[in-house]
């Protein structure tokens, strides 16, 4: 590349490369294409961007990730953000987005990637679980809620129970909220051993609670998160429990059933059925 | 156009760890800026919060990722949200940055400076006046703070943008503290600029701190805004007729008290002669070198509004 009237496109995708990828700079470009001042050499001035590039994300993902930022420790928490941006760099005109890809590429560059299951390294499925866990914190707070509007309550019918939007479930192999919880109260929170684990996460008045749940109810909860009513919910949640139908009704209308449970936890909103009205 | 728009006074950036005290309190301040890229997406309590300040405070939306200067295709999406907040909104005016964030459909998050030649004049002219059809509406375009300048620039910021509010209507936000760090770095005068600069095209002035590092400078916005930079403050109010005015503080962020009380010192800098320049600029910071720029703020406070319930 001249410094010549470069075009304003290469340039620009010269500089790109040399924030995102700082070892691939060849000096003699840059001392073309950028003029020294009196204080700061071509490569002094660029190399403000290109720290700035990393420190800036970095700092990002910190907020967007404080549990395994604590797990990992800052330094080697970074090292994993300069890997990753240097892999999958931002595309996004949102902050918000940086994290989006994050659990999938731990996972995707694990080193024992191809090794069976019983021989990878279990700290790792830790850490892709609570990238995981805390990304859906995080899309949460911001996400399209019910604010502002009614719930449903006790009165609603079950065909009229629909799952608010400002809801989300999740599955892990680790039980990664409890982890995240505690380093939020600032507690020591060493890696927990291994347990299935289920949540949900329900934002009202624009706070989230993360509210365990167990196997059947993730399940029944996971066919109204499909769009599936609360009939369907029962069906599934049956099939999985091998169990009748009926069974799991009378459990869900129990005086200190979910059913209760959740509407008073904000779960559900209260539409009338397709077809109706 | 830009004649019409209003003189707000003095405003502080909108920021989320002021939100609470903001919304209960309403304090006296003139005006808010709000960062167009914290609210366009949200669908959570951003976007209700800046609706309600918008309601008792006149707001402007000032972004960091429009891009105006990439070689990448516009982002239509983006422009779509933007108006769409603004619909909402009402802000005085919107503005953004004479840089490019990102090529090849990435954005690298930095405010990165454009060549400033001919080419770019006529490509960033071009897209100035397709934004302000999109918009239906004038915008508004900042000096940035830079580190480097490009060999095969042929004039200078001011001139550049100059030329550009004048082929294409758009107002300019002078950053007053970007012209500090732009020139130290250059190791231009920061007076002969604001002499070259078109001030009869400024809506809005902006004031910082920034970090000295001794052989250069970086624009932190972390820090109170420094003598020389209140120097040039008061020379731009009294060029641009008393130009509305904001300070952004976006790296440890004090009280809003703090941040208040910062502001209101710009009032000792619009009446009275020129105070002495500095001997000599001596650096303040021996610690880790700061971000340019800082964007952590526009990450909200998401994972503190979290709580676990048993089971």
């Amino acid at each position: 590349m001249t410094g010549d009237a470069a075009p304003l496109e290469s340039v620009q995708r010269w500089m790109q490369d040399a924030l995102v990828f700082p070892r691939r700079v060849d000096r003699a470009d840059a001392d073309r294409l950028l003029a020294p001042s009196p204080r700061l050499s071509a490569a002094d001035g660029l190399a403000i961007y290109q720290r700035g590039f990393l420190l800036r994300i970095a700092g990002c993902m910190r907020e967007q990730f404080p549990g395994l930022c604590h797990a990992l420790g800052a330094p080697l928490f970074d090292d994993f953000v300069a890997d990753y941006v240097r892999d999958l760099p931002p595309e996004s005109h949102t902050l918000y987005d940086l994290g989006r890809r994050f659990a999938g590429w731990l996972d995707e560059s694990r080193p024992d990637r191809d090794m069976a299951p019983a021989q990878r390294e279990t700290w790792i499925d830790f850490m892709v679980d609570l990238a995981g866990f805390e990304r859906l914190v995080f899309n949460i707070f911001d996400a399209p809620g019910h604010e502002g509007r009614k719930f449903a309550d006790a009165a609603t019918p079950d065909a009229n129970l629909r799952l608010q939007p400002g809801f989300a479930l999740g599955s892990w192999r680790y039980p990664v909220p409890a982890y995240y919880h505690s380093v939020r109260r600032g507690q020591a929170a060493p890696l927990p051993p291994a347990g299935e684990t289920f949540a949900a996460l329900v934002r009202t008045d624009y706070v989230t609670r993360t509210i365990p749940l167990t196997e059947p109810h993730y399940f029944f909860l996971k066919a109204m998160a499909e769009g599936g009513t609360v009939d369907n919910a029962v069906e599934a949640a049956a099939r999985h429990l091998a169990v009748a139908p009926d069974e799991i009704r009378q459990t869900w209308c129990a005086p200190q059933g979910p059913r209760a449970r959740w509407i008073e936890w904000r779960f559900f909103i209260e539409e009338e059925p397709a077809g109706k009205g | 156009m830009i004649a019409a728009l209003p003189r707000l006074g003095l405003g502080l950036g909108l920021r989320s760890v002021h939100f609470d005290e903001i919304l209960a309190e309403r304090p006296a301040i003139d005006w808010f800026e709000a960062i167009s890229e914290n609210f366009m997406d949200s669908g959570g309590r951003p976007r209700a919060v800046i609706r309600e300040v918008a309601e008792h405070y006149p707001i402007v939306l000032h972004g960091v990722s429009l891009s105006i200067g990439s070689a990448d295709p516009l982002n239509l999406d983006y422009l779509a949200r933007l108006k769409a907040l603004a619909a909402e909104v009402e802000p005085a005016w919107i503005s953004d940055h004479l840089c490019w964030t990102g090529v090849l459909g990435l954005n690298s998050h930095d405010l990165l400076p454009v060549p400033l030649t001919e080419e770019s004049l006529a490509h960033v002219g071009g897209r100035v006046r397709r934004v302000q059809d999109f918009l239906d509406r004038p915008l508004i375009l900042e000096n940035p703070s830079s580190y480097v300048r490009f060999a095969q620039s042929t004039m200078d910021e001011p001139e550049f943008l100059g030329r550009l509010a004048g082929e294409t209507g758009c107002g300019l936000l002078l950053d007053v503290n970007n012209v500090f760090v732009t020139c130290f770095n250059a190791g231009a005068d920061p007076a002969a600029y604001l002499d070259a600069f078109p001030c009869e095209s400024v809506v809005q002035i902006h004031l910082a701190g920034h970090q000295h590092r001794g052989t250069h400078i970086i624009d932190t916005h972390d820090r109170p805004v420094r003598p020389e930079v209140w120097e040039l403050f008061r020379l731009a109010w009294a060029r641009t007729g008393g130009a509305s005015t904001l300070l952004e503080w976006d790296g440890d962020i004090p009280s809003f008290a703090d941040c208040r009380a910062e502001l209101l010192k710009a009032k000792d800098h619009m009446t009275g002669p020129a105070e002495p320049a500095p001997a000599s600029v001596t650096p303040e910071s021996s610690g880790a070198e700061g971000i340019s720029n800082p964007v952590g703020f526009l990450v909200p406070r998401a994972m503190d509004s979290i709580e676990m319930e048993e089971a």
